[in-house]
């Protein structure tokens, strides 16, 4: 057989749809760790809504947003950040470790769609436990956890999407720097210190005091987690919230080819010695 | 186009932190960033054209994974020119995976957690093998391998045996124009490695695969290798056919004996006193048996000529060099460059 023609899209698609199936296969073994995973993440941010409840209590109106709208808020942007959980900088830190990355780097599908099909079979195993914890969110809270209508129910799903694709490119960027350091672990606690800041997982950036709302504005982590949450409860009319996404897929854009980049000039001077 | 593998001039240096011993000569280090450069592969010049089958060897640190991961695409050479199927392996190394396999000694490529069929699977889908190929390769792992008991078993719960056959079929299941075998058949009984030459050997009858092979077991060169590459600190010590390396460098022969019973009274010592002029090493240690390691193969005749003339023989062989033998007294010899 002879270096074959490149690969049609659709090739290359069902490639990505078959490595993300295993990938996802692969994780539901795990099936007691993702529970006690699950549950740890749970308690953690039951803690959030227990200081944002106490703080509702003392002041009625600390910010633009009023309890039932915050609570809303806050149960969709854990839901959406359970949903963008991926496994991406560990099992890469593993894989670099060990030398197992050699085999990674000759796959037809090229490096990047390896890591991204892995990364939506990590989101596959997610909806699994989202989707039961959303139903119990919906007991609690009703349809103040449902988006408007089709067309913000539309636009919410595309900005998860596009909110993936941001979560994605900012591990592909660690994944980079795992080469590069031998280990991804300080980058790795650094880009989740910020993420717990900046993404609007603790609360929504109007929440935040001006200047800190600015820069959390002028970085990619609330395109993750806030703004699709707020297209999802309708908290931004629609040319806003198209306006947003198109932010949103501008950062996952960037962010990829910036990974891309990044891969290209690390391959040329990496050095991978022993056998 | 018939060549798989172009190299000249090829040579990879690395650049490494100065570490020394201790704690205090550590802590010293990791404020300095002194550096040190390290030629893994010198000036590497040779040619594999497709179909053939070559046995990288060499001994730790040789540079044969070094020269693999060039041809592959992993490593970028520091110096000289590279091509594997008319592509610069580095430049287009996702175009070159397409028809390249590789096997990593006993770094797995399977997913850990789920039965190698699923991987295979997976595979089947990432170099969209055309079903009949498809067919055909993996019926030919699964029978040849006999993989068909643990194919539905978790990767992980394999023995190295069983992985690393699995690992070999996964290699070749898009049928590569080139399979590049780092030692393939590191940690595996006799038996399994008898398997794993069988099935090389038949994927190069059926498709015409080129074969790069590095191991330390010399039986997988001989069993599926025409060609031999010898490496030595990074540098070509020799290119040619196996069989001309086995002429070139098997001085010397080996004489096994059969003796029709016990020794004799004084049989060895006069034998001893007589080949005492000869470069050759004796061992009487198994009961009627005598082995005869000469040096030179010239001496051979006389030797059997004493060895006649001393004892009392049932039966009397001679060989050349086998090929371990000769590769060993190679090691041993090289020098290191100036």
């Amino acid at each position: 057989m002879s270096a074959l023609p490149r690969p049609s899209a659709l090739q290359m698609l069902h490639g990505f749809v078959v490595l993300a199936q295993k990938t996802a296969q692969t994780k539901l073994t795990y099936r007691l760790a993702t529970l006690v995973s699950l549950l740890a993440s749970v308690t953690s941010y039951g803690v959030y809504l227990l200081v944002w409840l106490a703080i509702y209590r003392e002041n009625p109106r600390p910010g633009p947003l009023s309890r039932d709208e915050m609570l809303a808020y806050l149960i969709v942007a854990f839901l959406v950040n359970s949903l963008l959980v991926m496994s991406v900088e560990l099992r890469f830190g593993q894989r670099i470790r060990s030398g197992l990355v050699a085999s990674d780097l000759l796959r037809p599908i090229g490096f990047l769609a390896l890591q991204m099909g892995q990364a939506a079979g990590d989101v596959l195993v997610n909806l699994v436990y989202a989707l039961p914890l959303f139903g119990v969110g919906y007991w609690f809270f009703g349809s103040a956890l449902l988006p408007h209508d089709g067309v913000a129910l539309a636009l919410a799903v595309v900005s998860i999407g596009l909110g993936f694709l941001i979560a994605f490119g900012l591990s592909y960027l660690i994944v980079q720097a795992s080469f590069v350091l031998q280990s991804g672990y300080g980058v790795f606690f650094l880009r989740a210190s910020l993420h717990q800041v900046f993404s609007g997982l603790s609360a929504p950036l109007v929440m935040f005091p001006r200047q800190l709302r600015a820069v959390a504005e002028a970085l990619p982590f609330h395109h993750e987690i806030e703004t699709p949450a707020r297209i999802w409860l309708g908290l931004v009319a629609w040319p806003e919230a198209l306006r947003l996404m198109a932010w949103q897929a501008a950062w996952g854009v960037g962010l990829l080819a910036a990974g891309e980049l990044i891969l290209s000039a690390v391959m040329r001077r990496h050095q991978v010695q022993g056998g | 186009m018939n060549t798989a593998i172009l190299c000249e001039g090829l040579g990879k240096t690395y650049r490494r932190r100065k570490r020394k011993e201790g704690f205090w000569a550590g802590l010293r280090a990791y404020f300095s960033f002194e550096t040190e450069e390290l030629a893994a592969v010198s000036e590497l010049t040779f040619r594999v054209e497709r179909g053939e089958s070559v046995g990288l060897i060499g001994e730790n640190g040789a540079g044969k994974s070094t020269t693999v991961k060039m041809l592959t695409g992993i490593l970028v050479p520091t110096a000289g020119r590279v091509e594997t199927l008319g592509l610069v392996p580095h430049g287009d190394r996702r175009r070159l995976s397409q028809s390249i396999g590789v096997v990593f000694g006993q770094k797995p490529q399977l997913l850990w957690d789920i039965p190698a069929r699923d991987s295979f699977e997976l595979l089947k889908a990432m170099y969209r093998v055309p079903d009949d190929v498809y067919r055909f390769t993996y019926t030919e792992a699964v029978e040849r391998l006999e993989l068909g008991e643990f194919l539905d078993t978790p990767v992980r719960l394999l023995s190295l045996g069983q992985r690393m056959r699995c690992d070999l079929a996964a290699s070749l299941l898009h049928a590569p124009a080139i399979a590049f075998l780092d030692e393939p058949t590191i940690g595996l009984d006799v038996l399994v490695k008898e398997r794993v030459r069988e099935h090389l050997v038949e994927m190069r009858r059926r498709f015409g695969t080129t074969i790069v092979l590095t191991t330390h077991d010399l039986k997988d060169i001989s069993a599926t290798c025409e060609r031999l590459l010898v490496l030595d600190r990074g540098r070509l010590l020799y290119d040619g056919s196996r069989t001309g390396f086995e002429e070139r460098y098997a001085e010397g022969r080996t004489l096994l004996v059969t003796l029709e019973g016990p020794l004799e009274g004084g049989a060895r010592e006069r034998l001893e006193q007589e080949l005492a002029g000869e470069e050759l090493a004796l061992d009487f240690s198994v009961p009627r048996r005598l082995r005869i390691e000469c040096t030179h193969a010239t001496s051979a005749p006389r030797v059997t000529a004493s060895v006649l003339r001393h004892l009392a023989v049932a039966d009397l062989t001679v060989h050349g060099a086998e090929l371990d033998a000769i590769v060993t007294r190679l090691y041993r010899n090289a020098k290191p460059p100036a």
